[in-house]
């Protein structure tokens, strides 16, 4: 055995913990679960071959707007609203907490701080803030003489007709996701830090107001930050799951109004034991997401300015 | 040198802690005797009630000298998960106690022994006769029984007492004297908030009010939905009708919050409602709340329990049930011994005034008359007359569950969906479209399922 192949064997050794977990936990389901995507599985019984019923009744749901056709719009809603306001929230806190004022690191601790509460612990806190009778910020509103709020409990939709400005559900989910911006904001925070000083002075000299610097300058030197928090943003928003269970109680309530593609996917494998209908939904969520994903890179070259890209 | 053995000292010190940790003596409770065979047994109890079933485990494990129940409490809401695994890995428990309706589910997969197979038939019949109705329809799928109820949940109607007696108004007894009560003890403020509702439907318990206008949600023969069936279009339209009265969002508002906030009290006790369905395990609160305003010296408010009223054409004593049972997974090592602690806790075969004993532990609904009549429990009823009501109403033979089908799962939830949108969304469909549309969805559902038993 030549030392050459005897080195690689020796590597693959050493990192063969990590090969075997790979196949084992997720190679090996994820080439399973395109089979049973293509088979009746419950589980219990062995799969058997259906072939292509379930993306026929996934495309009929999607037609009839109900089951993933709803999920699809449910999540849709979340995602089009929650990633492009977080991506804003997170970019004005960052540029505010940028400025060099007393207390800026106190600050900065305050506005990262909800992001680090666990998601079922301030799913449960935003259920009392929210709550439609006895809430905070019901009484908050109240108190200024503006129309109470369902939250949670509401079956509408606040930038949708004919809801106009009844917030539901969907609307309660994407305020509470605003609340754990804190996360994107760091990372805005460094690359704001990153940002050359030179490149302001240059356009302080041409005469550039404070407007206009963060239009030209600083929002064009984030966006490759930008670009990363939107492609994870957006697939963060379609996963969304856990926050979706706690405030619904596990239903999607009110009648599906929350229902979101992984809690929709969770129930027909885990409560209806439908295993192979979960997994060509999940496909079809893969497929999107990759689709989505290669057309965000895609538009990225026209706006994502890399420094030092010689453009 | 110094500090590199301090760190090796340091680690192993560690290490020893981590190993003694994990070798801890095991309670005395989980050491099978070695002239004893084990029934591992998986619940999902938790709190104070699982003080109630380790009572039970101990006084079963003393009063046998064959088997030995090592219990086993898992969280509720992925033991179908766990117990998958272990049927599927070969390494199933003996037993297990559940309260979704997942009995045909799993019977139909083969996953559960039915319970013929683990007693004689003639055992079988006793016990038919022996248990309610509600608990033999809760226990069996396509004729055969899989699973034995060892508790019942019975809804029923509460009332301030001391509001209507204000009024100078009777408990109601028709769907008429309901609306009534409701209109007239219903208190709004002059910007138009209600402040305490008389009576207001809750979207979910469709599946009462759905048998008591006289309803079957499906046809046992045929296997056929009948959601959308005239008695449940009128049940629904009547729940609408409060919708329609105070609007989706007030209602909203108001029923929905009483659900979600955890931990928040009973909302009759709040003031919010005059009347409201729910199940015997308030009236513990209700008790408990009594006790505090005679100890801090207030006025005690009364409250009083009565059977759901009815409308002409509806039934009496009427609603829906569901309760804890006992399964054998199929692969289960001991299914004698899991047959044994299940007659144990549930009363049969002779230990009734065991039954008796852990139904007042828990504050339980017994499966049976045979022990609802022993004397610990009549002397239980006697102190806690609010619960004797529903022990009446848990022996009636209206007292009907989810349809036990594969797919009740889905069924439940998508009736709660058209009935959480009738309920709650302003521009809803009618009831009975919503019900249709609803029926359809099912049908479709159970028509997969059932090509699947086909192949």
């Amino acid at each position: 055995m030549s030392a050459n192949i005897r080195r690689n064997l020796t590597g693959i050794a050493f990192v063969s913990p990590w090969l075997i977990g790979l196949g084992l936990l997720f190679a090996y389901p994820f080439a399973a679960s395109l089979y049973w995507s293509f088979c009746r599985y419950d589980l219990l019984s062995p799969p058997e071959f259906i072939g292509t019923q379930h993306y026929q009744r996934l495309a009929a749901e999607i037609a009839a707007g109900e089951g993933f056709g709803r999920a699809i719009w449910n999540t849709g809603y979340f995602a089009l609203l929650s990633v492009p306001l977080s991506i804003a929230l997170g970019v004005g806190l960052a540029t505010m907490l940028s400025w060099k004022v007393r207390g800026q690191a106190v600050y900065r601790t305050l506005f990262f701080l909800p992001s680090v509460v666990p998601v079922v612990a301030s799913s449960a806190l935003w259920i009392w803030l929210l709550d439609p009778r006895d809430g905070i910020l019901n009484r908050l509103l109240e108190s200024v003489a503006a129309p109470r709020q369902l939250w949670f409990k509401g079956a509408t939709e606040a930038m949708a007709p004919p809801d106009w400005f009844d917030f539901g559900s969907k609307d309660a989910l994407i305020l509470m996701s605003l609340w754990g911006v804190g996360n994107f904001m760091v990372i805005y925070l460094a690359a704001i830090g990153d940002i050359p000083e030179q490149l302001y002075e240059a356009a302080e000299l041409d005469g550039a107001g404070r407007l206009r610097r963060f239009w030209h300058v600083t929002i064009p030197m984030l966006s490759p930050v930008i670009f990363f928090n939107l492609v994870m943003g957006m697939i963060q928003s379609v996963q969304a799951f856990t926050q979706v269970y706690i405030v619904s109680e596990g239903t999607g309530e009110p009648a599906a109004w929350s229902l979101m593609l992984s809690l929709h996917l969770f129930l027909s494998a885990f409560q209806d034991l439908d295993m192979g209908y979960a997994s060509a939904m999940s496909w079809l969520l893969f497929v999107f997401l990759l689709i989505a994903t290669a057309l965000l890179f895609r538009t990225s070259r026209n706006w994502v300015h890399y420094q030092g890209a010689g453009r | 040198m110094l500090s590199r053995l301090l760190l090796c000292c340091l680690m192993l010190l560690a290490l020893v802690v981590v190993i003694s940790a994990w070798t801890e003596p095991p309670d005395a409770r989980n050491v099978v005797p070695a002239t004893r065979r084990e029934v591992v047994f998986w619940h999902f109890w938790g709190g104070e009630d699982r003080t109630v079933v380790e009572a039970v485990v101990d006084r079963f494990n003393a009063s046998q000298d064959e088997h030995f129940v090592r219990a086993i409490a898992m969280p509720g809401n992925n033991l179908d998960m766990k117990l998958f695994m272990a049927i599927t890995g070969g390494d199933p428990p003996d037993v297990i106690n559940q309260d979704d309706p997942i009995m045909a589910d799993w019977a139909e997969r083969g996953a559960l022994l039915p319970l013929d197979e683990v007693a004689s038939d003639s055992e079988i019949d006793a016990l038919q006769k022996w248990l309610v109705p509600a608990a033999n329809r809760l226990g069996t799928y396509r004729g055969r029984m899989y699973a034995l109820c060892n508790g019942l949940d019975i809804r029923a109607l509460y009332y301030n007492k001391t509001v209507l007696d204000q009024y100078g108004l009777q408990p109601p007894k028709s769907i008429d004297d309901l609306d009534e009560i409701a209109a007239a003890t219903t208190v709004i403020q002059p910007d138009g908030r209600v402040v305490r509702f008389g009576y207001l439907p809750d979207a979910r318990r469709l599946w009462a009010w759905g048998i008591v206008f006289g309803g079957e949600f499906d046809d046992d023969e045929t296997g056929e939905v009948t959601l959308a069936s005239r008695p449940i279009v009128e049940a629904l339209a009547w729940m609408v009708s409060y919708r329609d009265r105070y609007g989706a969002a007030e209602v909203a508002a108001f029923r929905q919050g009483d659900q979600s906030l955890p931990g928040k009290t009973f909302p009759l006790l709040a003031g919010r409602y005059t009347m409201l369905m729910d199940g015997q395990w308030r009236v513990r609160d209700i008790v408990a709340a009594q006790r505090e305003q005679r100890r801090a010296g207030q006025v005690v408010v009364e409250y009083g329990v009565c059977p759901l009223p009815f409308p002409p054409a509806g039934r009496p004593r009427a609603g829906w049930v569901n309760g804890n049972f006992f399964l054998v997974p199929r692969g289960a090592k001991n299914p004698a011994g899991a047959w044994e602690f299940m007659k144990f806790w549930s009363g049969f075969g002779g230990h009734e005034a065991n039954a008796a004993q852990t139904c007042v532990a828990g504050g339980w609904i017994p499966v049976s008359t045979a022990v609802a009549d022993q004397p610990t429990f009549r002397d239980y009823l006697q102190r806690e007359p609010l619960f004797a009501t529903f022990v009446e109403l848990a022996a009636e033979p209206h007292q009907i569950p989810t349809p036990v089908m594969p797919g009740a799962a889905y069924f439940q939830r998508t009736v709660n969906d058209a009935a959480a949108t009738a309920m709650y969304v302003e521009a809803a469909p009618d009831a009975k479209q919503l019900l249709e549309q609803a029926a359809s969805r099912i049908q479709a559902h159970l028509d997969r399922n059932a090509s699947r038993g086909e192949r």
